[in-house]
């Protein structure tokens, strides 16, 4: 099946390091509201009034002011980045008009002012790595229930409709020809539903990816795309070797969802599907040679992408970086980079 | 949660007894300001620097805050701490308001909006080094903070 080089490169892999800016874009709007151009506008001036009444007269008020506007900053959707320069430019701005009489004290009480009004940030800092913590539990348990009830419907199910066809075979025998023709078609629909079953329990949760180990379960799922669709995969799986189950895991739903997305949306010709293990980190890659798009709209809630804001979530959770490259016209690319640092899980070949 | 300090006595202050419990009752947003004021003086009169100090006017505003949102009034107690050699600082808000009925779910990030960006209690108890609450519906809330000057650790 390998037929294409390794398609992350040591260069790739910093590109995808770096991309924290790339597809995510500003974050609009925020959680407490919409921050518009007037509300943005009023802001300025009040933490600009603020900062002028602090540099003058030093009061906790005028700090208490800072707090509360770094507070409805962050609630606004604002970035700690923006909320600083904005701050350094009002100082520029008013001392180069008015030198300062003291700069010392000046300088000092522009850092309290700041120090005040970012405050906010930190508590919400302070629980990001919580938060990550939290989701990583939750998928946890979310691929827990997964494999409980691909189990349920592949040894559960689907071994009763095996049972199931012995006793209509048994009840056949006993029929006269006319009764059991009817008793094969009722067979037939039977077959139909067990293989639906197994297919669906390989969906939910692919026992090969316990057993056998993200190689052989991407092999299958890459072949079974390809039956579906027709659309030739080619894969680059050079290691044998396995990796903490949360992240075998992770990469295996990237490239199912990835697919997903190509078989919707992409007309494409052809796909490859590589991934590569390093000392420190493991890589993957999905191209396809499609259409395209933007790859903003794939991140945006109620689009299509739905898919892919839920495995970007995965993969934070895991430390890890997620990114897409596309362009009308000229396939997509998503690319993947997860840590193995700092990682205890013993590393096997 | 460990037990919190029995309220009838004005409890922590122990042997750094020197400096009288701050009592601040919050009524308005001019009381929060007096609160900040009088926990900023006393962290840095406690050795904190001014990060520190900062987090401490910070908590201060944020459990003054739900004070005046829930329960219109109640109380600020400031007072050093002491425990085996470690200085700290110790708030308490105490009110009399209606009360937190499930105190697991007010704890928790995303309960309301400014919890989902993690301020409120739980970004309190994220700055802080000790957090115990208690409260009871219809009989007031109390939560006791402590933090612990670094240098002293």
């Amino acid at each position: 099946m390998s037929a294409k080089p390794t398609l992350v490169q040591p260069g790739r892999a910093a590109a995808i390091g770096k991309a924290t800016a790339g597809p995510k874009g500003r974050h609009k709007g925020g959680i407490g509201g919409v921050a518009t151009q007037a509300s943005s506008a009023d802001w300025k001036q009040r933490y600009a009034a603020a900062l002028a009444a602090y540099l003058r007269e030093g009061k906790e008020l005028q700090l208490q002011r800072a707090y509360e506007l770094g507070r409805a900053a962050l609630g606004e959707g604002r970035g700690v980045v923006e909320l600083v320069m904005e701050h350094h430019q009002i100082l520029l701005r008013d001392w180069t008009l008015r030198p300062p009489a003291e700069p010392r004290q000046a300088l000092q009480r522009g850092g309290a002012f700041l120090r005040e009004a970012i405050s906010a940030f930190e508590m919400t800092h302070r629980g990001f790595g919580d938060a990550s913590a939290a989701l990583r539990r939750m998928h946890e348990f979310v691929e827990k229930e997964a494999k409980r009830i691909a189990y349920a419907l592949h040894d559960g199910a689907a071994q009763l409709l095996a049972v199931l066809h012995l006793k209509l075979e048994d009840l056949a025998r006993s029929l006269p020809p006319a009764g059991r023709s009817r008793v094969r078609e009722t067979r037939q629909l039977l077959d139909e539903i067990e293989g639906q079953l197994r297919a669906l329990a390989h969906e939910i949760r692919p026992a090969a990816l316990d057993d056998l180990g993200l190689t052989a379960a991407l092999q299958t799922l890459v072949e079974s795309f390809t039956q579906r669709t027709g659309i030739p995969v080619h894969c680059d799986f050079r290691q044998s070797q396995r990796w903490p189950p949360e992240i075998e895991t992770t990469l295996y739903r990237i490239v199912q969802e990835a697919l997903n997305n190509v078989r919707k949306h992409a007309r494409a010709r052809s796909v490859t599907v590589a991934v590569t293990g390093q000392p420190d980190a493991v890589f993957c890659a999905i191209q396809d040679d499609g259409v395209g798009c933007d790859p903003a709209r794939l991140f945006q809630p109620g689009g299509d992408g739905l898919g892919l804001i839920g495995i970007r979530e995965r993969v934070q959770a895991l430390g890890g970086k997620l990114e897409v490259r596309s362009a009308h016209g000229q396939g997509t690319g998503i690319f993947v980079r997860i840590n193995l640092e700092g990682r205890s899980w013993p590393l096997k070949s | 949660m460990k037990s919190l300090p029995d309220p009838s006595s004005k409890t922590g202050v122990g042997t750094a007894g020197a400096q009288e419990e701050i009592v601040v009752s919050i009524r308005s947003d001019l009381d929060i300001v007096a609160a900040r004021q009088r926990g900023r003086t006393l962290a840095e009169s406690l050795g904190f620097g001014p990060s520190d100090s900062t987090l401490v006017a910070t908590a201060i505003s944020e459990v003054a805050r739900n004070i005046l949102v829930y329960a219109q009034c109640g109380e600020v107690r400031l007072a050093p701490v002491e425990n085996s050699g470690k200085r700290g600082l110790m708030i308490i808000a105490a009110d009399q308001g209606p009360g937190i009925a499930d105190l697991h779910l007010a704890l928790q990030d995303g309960y309301s909006t400014s919890r989902s960006l993690g301020l409120g209690l739980p970004g309190v108890r994220r700055l802080m080094d000790e957090f115990e609450i208690q409260s009871s519906v219809g009989g007031g809330t109390r939560v006791v903070v402590k933090k612990w000057q670094a240098n002293s650790r």
